[in-house]
């Protein structure tokens, strides 16, 4: 039975070309437009990379203050990561690393701009950065204050142009000279709590803010290694009553917060309890991705309306020697369906066009786009979605047709 | 002739409904964009407010360890001295860290009597002025002698004279800032700046004078440089800057570069809305001119019966044409109606101008492109043959 459908679909689409075209168009262009978005978000919050550990992992990324009227917020300073979150009892193991900085270095007369972080040297344990090569900076070399760094490969090429092997030679930057113990692949800017182009340990911060900061707001991120899945519930509860505890640092607050969340969670995280980002965010994609989408899908009923109307005879004579409204209505909607799908087809095709185009644009730096499995499998919902809304409504006024009139009508 | 046309139309209600819901949809998404066009246009072609061509940005943080605030300031009175006695620099000032075109903002309160508005909070010393290039409209720049006087003096931007004082005049009037006081004197007004971009509004603005404890809480340094001043050269302004600062961060940003980037940031949101639009206008564009196509040929008979006695091809299809401009005039009255709810209740804080020119542009916008999409068909109806289809029936 599908298989006859199927013959039936791709015959009308092959009579009437220009109708077909319109149709594909919609679809296949919303299709990408969708897919670029999707692949995008997939990116910026579904790439693991450096933070392979996340289903264990717990991230801090906002202290705040409230009072009546007002509101402090800020990334956590490192005495209150250092101090306070190590409090906790569950066993953890914290990576603190500064929010990414910018400085600048001179090479032969051309300026390089430099991002650089300092961290710990958990860091390096919690998150699994690829080395290409040495490796990262010890415990000790964090107490001993050892001027040490770990550069991207795109510094690295930057700063020593094509050379084999950096480890061991020495960067300047910030006017201060520091030897390279290791380079690691390339993270996009969007992943700001692990984004840089050179990590120092931050024993050697020249403001000693790692030291002197004994409040509790800074320019620190904390990531909280539990070890195993099972503990995150218990840490995430030790962490917020952890907070409960610590009064405001000013008269004019009345409360502090701070949470431990998921990656996703602590992206988005405004500081303000209230209007979650998480919230904000999800919206602001809907409305955006309702309105790119009922455009098409309007133009798609009218289309497929129309088309319904020019097969009333064949509707008619069918329905003369007694086929239900039901099966007509299933007829309709598989034919539709397939016909999204052929769009969507399409549409994949478009989106990895677009995609290269913006890989090669480099408007984000490092950050390349791409189609996995997650993506493709959004595509194939938002076309069977796409399908069956433009194609109800249609089926439904076709199968009230009356046989008389639609048999007439020819 | 239009009471027969709206008989037509209703006629057929329920296949036009959908045709109009269309209409509807893309006439308020085209007003959207053409709000968004026309608001940053309107802002584009106002003055930027300071020039930043050949101007630097030095960012450090305050590392000298000291109570006095005396010998703070003979700190950085040297170095002030230092770097001015380069002779590729023009002029040194030191400022509070929201810069503009940063993504650093400081937002506060000013009041004038009952009024209080939203302002930037900006500080500056004496040099600001010269090294941003900021156009003065009324009084003067803060100088020397300010710091002498029993009242403080405040600078205020055009936008925010407008704000607190109307049609009054700003100079001499004594305002307040953040607390109820009204202890601000107001000695100058300047042209507003657009702080973040060339597509955004200059923000009411107030600039306090440095102060003697000030500097310890500064962050920013502008840096005017002659037009030859290379990377040699700020390599060795770098090294000047890092040696005499030995415990700061320092880097150069340049203010050419911090406008390109703010302006990509405003950019890059608009060239995609517009590039969505632009593929729904042709998809609608591809729809209803296949719809009123498929129609036209649904009326061959009625057509084929207005020219059999007499019609001329001309009237036949302009009827046509009358017809879909008739059903596009219905969907845009519904969709004025929902569009001047915008400025009526003030959503986003815009001005009503913008929404009304958006609105006229997007109207005129639909009625070209039902126009462009039934010419065709209409003219397609014009060509049938009476007795070709009446032969049909």
């Amino acid at each position: 039975m599908l298989k006859n459908y199927f013959k039936i679909a791709i015959a009308v689409l092959r009579r009437r070309k220009f109708f077909t075209f319109i149709s594909l168009f919609g679809i296949s262009f919303t299709l990408t437009i969708l897919l670029v978005l999707t692949a995008f978000i997939d990116k910026v919050v579904g790439d693991n990379y450096p933070d392979k550990k996340r289903d264990r992992s717990l991230y801090v990324s906002r202290v705040s203050q409230t009072g009546k009227n007002t509101m402090s917020s800020s990334p956590p300073s490192f005495y209150f990561l250092d101090h306070y979150v190590r409090t906790i009892k569950t066993p953890i193991t914290i990576a603190i690393s500064s929010g990414f900085n910018g400085t600048n270095t001179y090479v032969n007369n051309k300026k390089i701009a430099v991002n650089y972080k300092y961290t710990n040297s958990e860091y390096w344990e919690v998150l699994e950065y690829d080395f290409l090569e040495g490796k990262a900076f010890s415990k000790q070399q964090v107490a001993n204050s050892d001027k040490v760094a770990i550069i991207s490969a795109d510094m690295k090429k930057e700063y020593f142009g094509d050379v084999p092997n950096v480890v061991g030679q020495y960067i300047e930057a910030d006017n201060v000279k520091y030897r390279v113990i290791g380079v690691v692949q390339n993270v996009p800017i969007t992943s700001y709590m692990t984004y840089s182009d050179i990590y120092l340990p931050y024993t050697v911060a020249k403001d000693g803010d790692y030291k002197n900061n004994k409040g509790y707001q800074g320019g620190y991120y904390g990531i909280l290694l539990a070890n195993s899945a099972s503990d995150l519930d218990k840490l995430h509860n030790e962490y917020e009553q952890m907070i409960q505890r610590l009064k405001p640092e000013q008269k004019e607050f009345d409360r502090v917060s701070s949470h431990a969340d998921n990656y996703i969670r602590s992206y988005v995280d405004t500081g303000d309890d209230r209007h979650s980002g998480v919230f904000i965010v999800v919206t602001a994609i809907s409305i955006f991705a309702f309105i790119l989408m009922i455009l098409p899908t309007l133009n798609l009923v009218n289309i497929n309306i129309t088309r319904i109307m020019e097969r009333s005879s064949e509707i008619g004579v069918r329905k003369a020697f007694g086929a239900s409204s039901s099966t007509l209505v299933y007829q309709f909607i598989v034919e539709n369906i397939i016909l999204t799908l052929l769009g969507g087809v399409i549409g994949v095709i478009l989106s990895f066009i677009v995609l290269q185009v913006i890989n090669s644009a480099h408007l984000i730096a490092n950050l390349e786009l791409s189609i996995n499995f997650m993506v493709l499998f959004i595509g194939l919902l938002v076309c069977l979605v796409f399908g069956l809304i433009s194609g109800v409504y249609p089926a439904w006024r076709m199968s009230k047709l009356n046989v008389v009139t639609a048999l007439k009508a020819q | 002739m239009t009471k027969h046309l709206f008989k037509l139309i209703w006629n057929k209600k329920k296949q036009n409904f959908l045709l109009m819901s269309e209409m509807l949809v893309s006439f308020l998404v085209i007003f959207a964009v053409f709000t968004l066009m026309v608001y940053y246009y309107n802002n584009y072609k106002k003055t930027m407010g300071f020039d930043y061509e050949n101007l630097w940005l030095v960012n450090y943080n305050n590392t000298y360890q000291t109570k006095s605030t005396d010998s703070l300031n003979t700190f950085y009175d040297n170095l002030r001295q230092t770097i001015k006695s380069m002779p590729q620099v023009k002029e040194v000032s030191f400022c509070s860290s929201n810069v503009p075109l940063s993504q650093n903002q400081w937002t506060g309160d000013a009041h004038y009597k009952k009024i209080a508005i939203g302002v930037d909070h900006y500080i500056a010393d004496d040099n600001y002025k010269n090294a941003m290039n900021l156009q003065l409209l009324e009084g003067r720049w803060f100088n020397k002698a300010d710091a002498n006087l029993k009242t403080k003096p405040i600078i205020i931007s055009d936008a925010t004279r407008e704000k607190l004082f109307g049609n009054e005049t700003a100079l001499g009037k004594m305002i307040g800032v953040e607390d109820g006081k009204f202890d601000y004197k107001v000695v100058g007004v300047i042209q507003g700046v657009k702080a973040r971009g060339d597509y955004s509004p200059a923000k009411p603005a107030i600039y306090l004078r440095t102060d003697t404890g000030s500097y310890s809480s500064l962050g920013k340094m502008m840096v005017k440089v002659t037009p030859d001043a290379d990377a040699a050269f700020e390599g060795k302004l770098y090294k000047t800057l890092a040696n005499y600062m030995r415990d700061s961060h320092v880097e150069i940003e340049h203010m050419v570069n911090k406008r390109k980037s703010t302006n990509l940031f405003s950019l890059v949101p608009m060239i995609v809305t517009l590039i969505v639009a632009c593929f729904l206008v042709i998809n609608v564009a591809l729809g209803l001119f296949g719809v009123l196509w498929y129609n036209i040929n649904k009326r061959r008979g009625e057509i084929g019966l207005r020219r059999a006695i007499g019609a001329s091809g001309q009237s036949v299809s302009s009827q046509l044409v009358s017809e879909s401009l008739i059903l596009a005039t219905l969907s845009l009255i519904i969709g004025t109606f929902f569009a001047i709810q915008f400025p009526l209740l003030n959503v986003f804080d815009l001005k009503a101008e913008i929404y009304i020119v958006a609105m006229i542009l997007s109207i005129i916008f639909i009625y070209l492109l039902v126009f462009v999409c039934s010419l065709y068909p209409g003219k397609q109806a014009a060509a049938i043959y009476p007795a070709v289809a009446l032969h049909e029936e």
